[in-house]
C-alpha cells in the first residue's frame, strides 16, 4: 500500500481572504455549533484526564477516582445538559463513544429521543493510534450507533481529535461525509482521500471546556469570557462573510454544579444576537454541501 | 568568577561586559520621542510528520501519538485565518511588520509572504527550520541558508538574525557577524541596544521579549487572554517612565495561531489603541531600530 498523505497532500494552503464569502440562508450570518461529548472510560484503563495527582505523583491502576470524576457526568450532569438544551429548543451534535448505546442506554436513549445528532466518536475512550484495527472499529462504531438511532452517523470526530494519516481514507470508506477534527479554518472546507471528498467542519479546541478548564486550569467563569470574546469576533466579522462558532462540552467538565451556569450565560448570551442559527453539524453539512459544489468535485 | 571557555565561541560575559543601564550616556531619540516599541510577528510551518513543537490540546490518556493532526491544525489556522486578524490591526495602526520565519517556510504561505512583502515588512533571520540551533548540523550553511531564500524572495539580504526559540551555540553571534547580519535579538537582557563583540566585527543586538509574548504567556504560563493586554500595558507603563532621560525599547511577539485566535484578537489590537495616541512613541521595525542605535549610540567595541 503507498504511504497515506500527509495533511498538505490532503488540502493545500488557502488564505480565508481570498476565498469568495460563504453565505447563509436568509438573515442568518453565524451559526452556533454546540458539540457535546459523551464518553465510557474503561476503568481497566487509564483514565482519559486527571483532575487530582495521584499521592505519590504516580498514577495506579485501577483510577477509580477519576473514573469516578467522569462517571458523575453521565449519572448527574448530562441531566443538566438535557434540561437546559430541551429549554433552549436546541438540538446539539453529540459526539459520543459508540459503547455509551451499550454502558449507559438510558442516556444515549435519552439524546436520541430528543432528537440531537449522533457524530461517530470511536468505540471509546483512547487515541486512535492505539486501535489495532482502525477500519474495524470504526465500522464497528458507525453500525452500533445505526443500529441504536435508525440512521448511520454522518460526521465523525476522533477521541481527542486523534487521527492517524490514513484515518480520513478510512472514514470516507465507512460512509462517514464530515469531520471535526481539521480544527484549522473558520470554514467548512473539502479534504481528498482515496475514496473521494471529505468535509472538514470547524470544530474547536479552544472554545472546548477540556483545554480552559482541565489543561489551563481557568477559573470557571472564563469559558463564559472566552467564547463570549469569540462569538463577538465571528459575529463581527460575520457582516461580510458566513461564521462558525463552535463550543465543545463534556458532562463531567461543563456539567458540575459550579460550572453549568456559565454555560447557560453563553446561551442567553448568544441568543441575544440577530441572525444566529443554532444548527447542528448535519445541517451545516448540508448546507455547505450545497454551496460547496465546486470544492467537493475537484476533490473526487 | 572564571569559568570555563568554549573550544570555539565565547561566553557571554567575554562578548559583553557587564553594564548598569543608569551609568550610561544617555540615548536620544529623534523627535523629543521617549521609547520605540517594535512587534514582531512569527510564522511557522510544523512538519505534520514530526511531534509538535507546542500543543493545545493533549491527547486522551497523555502521550505524544504521531501524527498529531489536531494540534497541527490548530498551527494551520493561524496562517489560514488568524494572520490576517493581527494584519488589520497592523494596517490600520500603520505598525512596521517584522517577521520571523524559517527559511524552509517561506514558500508555504505564498499569499501570506506576499501580502507582507507588499507591505515593505522587514524578514529577519530565523533559522532554516523551527529547530534548536545546537542541533542544526551545519550552523553555517543554516544561517546562509536562511539568508538567501529571504533574498530571492524579498530582493533584500535580511539584516537581523533570531534564533528558532532564541536558540545559539556558543559560536552563533560570530557566525552571524561573517554572513554579514547587522543585529541579532536574541540576548534579551537590557532594554537597550548593546554592542556584542565577535571574533570579527562587533554585531548589535536589540532587545526582544520572552515575557510579552503570546507563547510564554497564553501556552506555558495559560493566563487569560486579556492578560497579554494588561501585562504589555503594564510593561510599557514602566518603559515608558523609565525612558525619561534616555531612550529605550520595548518589543512584543506574536504568534498568529495564538492572538489570532477570534477570542484573543481584540487584546491585541487594544494594546495600539492604547499606545498609538501617545506621541512620544515611536512603532519601527529591527533595522530602523539599529540605524538609530549606529548613528547615536557608543562606537563598537574594539
Amino acid at each position: 500500500m503507498p504511504n497515506p498523505m500527509i495533511p498538505r497532500e490532503r488540502s493545500e494552503y488557502s488564505a480565508i481572504v481570498d476565498r469568495p464569502p460563504l453565505k447563509l440562508p436568509g438573515n442568518a450570518r453565524i451559526v452556533f455549533w454546540t458539540i457535546v461529548n459523551y464518553e465510557v472510560w474503561d476503568i481497566g484503563k487509564p483514565m482519559a484526564r486527571q483532575l487530582l495527582p495521584a499521592p505519590t505523583g504516580v498514577p495506579l491502576l485501577p483510577d477509580v477516582v477519576h473514573w469516578g470524576f467522569h462517571e458523575y457526568g453521565m449519572r448527574v450532569g448530562c441531566w443538566r445538559f438535557f434540561e437546559l438544551f430541551k429549554k433552549l429548543g436546541i438540538k446539539p451534535t453529540l459526539s459520543a463513544n459508540a459503547r455509551i448505546c451499550e454502558d449507559y442506554e438510558r442516556v444515549a436513549a435519552q439524546a436520541r429521543d430528543d432528537g440531537w445528532e449522533f457524530m461517530g466518536h470511536a468505540y471509546e475512550q483512547g487515541p486512535i493510534h492505539k486501535e489495532t484495527d482502525q477500519a474495524g472499529m470504526i465500522n464497528r462504531s458507525m453500525d452500533i450507533m445505526e443500529k441504536f438511532t435508525g440512521k448511520r452517523p454522518v460526521g465523525w470526530l476522533g477521541p481527542g481529535l486523534t487521527q492517524t494519516l490514513e484515518t480520513p481514507d478510512l472514514l470516507a470508506a465507512a460512509g462517514v461525509k464530515y469531520i471535526g477534527d481539521w480544527v484549522y479554518d473558520d470554514e467548512p472546507t473539502v479534504i481528498k482521500t482515496t475514496k473521494g471528498p471529505l468535509v472538514t467542519l470547524p470544530y474547536t479546541i479552544e472554545c472546548n471546556d477540556i483545554p480552559v478548564m482541565i489543561v489551563q486550569h481557568h477559573n470557571s467563569d472564563y469559558l463564559f469570557q472566552l467564547v463570549k470574546d469569540q462569538f463577538d469576533r465571528l459575529y463581527q466579522e460575520s457582516a461580510s462573510r458566513a461564521k462558525i462558532c463552535a463550543l465543545a462540552i463534556h458532562p463531567y467538565i461543563s456539567g458540575q454544579p459550579h460550572r453549568i451556569k456559565y454555560l447557560e450565560a453563553i446561551y442567553d448570551y448568544v441568543n441575544r444576537h440577530e441572525g444566529v442559527l443554532h444548527w447542528n453539524g448535519e445541517q451545516i453539512y448540508d448546507w455547505y454541501k450545497g454551496t460547496a459544489a465546486k470544492q467537493l468535485k475537484a476533490a473526487e | 568568577m572564571n569559568f570555563p571557555k568554549p573550544p570555539v565561541g565565547m561566553l557571554p560575559g567575554d562578548r559583553i561586559a557587564y553594564s548598569p543601564i543608569v551609568n550610561r550616556k544617555p540615548l536620544k531619540l529623534p523627535n523629543r520621542a521617549r521609547m520605540v516599541v517594535w512587534t514582531i510577528t512569527n510564522v511557522e510551518e510544523w512538519d505534520p510528520t514530526q511531534t509538535m513543537p507546542r500543543t493545545v490540546l493533549t491527547p486522551p490518556a497523555g502521550g505524544s501519538p504521531m501524527p498529531d493532526i489536531p494540534n497541527w491544525c490548530w498551527h494551520e489556522y493561524g496562517n489560514r485565518v488568524g494572520f490576517w486578524r493581527l494584519l488589520q490591526v497592523y494596517d490600520d495602526f500603520k505598525i512596521p511588520g517584522v517577521m520571523n520565519i524559517n527559511g524552509a517556510a517561506v514558500g508555504a504561505f505564498p499569499e501570506l509572504v506576499q501580502a507582507c512583502v507588499e507591505r515593505n515588512w522587514e524578514f529577519v533571520g530565523h533559522g532554516f527550520t523551527q529547530r534548536n540551533m545546537q542541533k542544526v548540523e551545519n550552523e553555517r550553511d543554516d544561517i546562509r541558508k536562511s539568508a538567501q531564500v529571504l533574498e530571492k524572495l524579498t530582493g533584500k539580504r535580511p539584516r537581523g538574525w533570531l534564533g528558532p526559540g532564541l536558540t545559539e551555540t556558543w559560536e552563533t553571534p560570530d557566525i552571524l557577524a561573517e554572513e554579514g547580519y547587522d543585529y541579532v535579538a536574541d540576548w534579551v537582557l537590557d532594554d537597550q541596544p548593546v554592542w556584542l563583540k565577535t571574533r570579527g566585527k562587533p554585531i548589535v543586538n536589540i532587545p526582544y521579549t520572552q515575557e510579552c509574548n503570546d507563547v510564554a504567556m497564553m501556552l506555558i504560563q495559560h493566563h487569560k487572554a486579556k492578560e497579554f493586554y494588561d501585562r504589555a500595558m503594564d510593561q510599557f507603563e514602566q518603559v515608558h517612565k523609565d525612558a525619561k532621560d534616555s531612550a529605550r525599547v520595548m518589543a512584543i511577539s506574536v504568534h498568529p495561531y495564538i492572538m489570532g485566535a477570534p477570542h484573543r484578537a481584540k487584546y491585541f489590537r487594544k494594546i495600539f489603541e492604547k499606545i498609538a495616541k501617545k506621541k512620544d512613541v515611536l512603532f519601527w521595525n529591527g533595522s530602523q531600530i539599529l540605524d538609530w542605535y549606529l548613528k547615536t549610540g557608543p562606537k563598537a567595541p574594539h
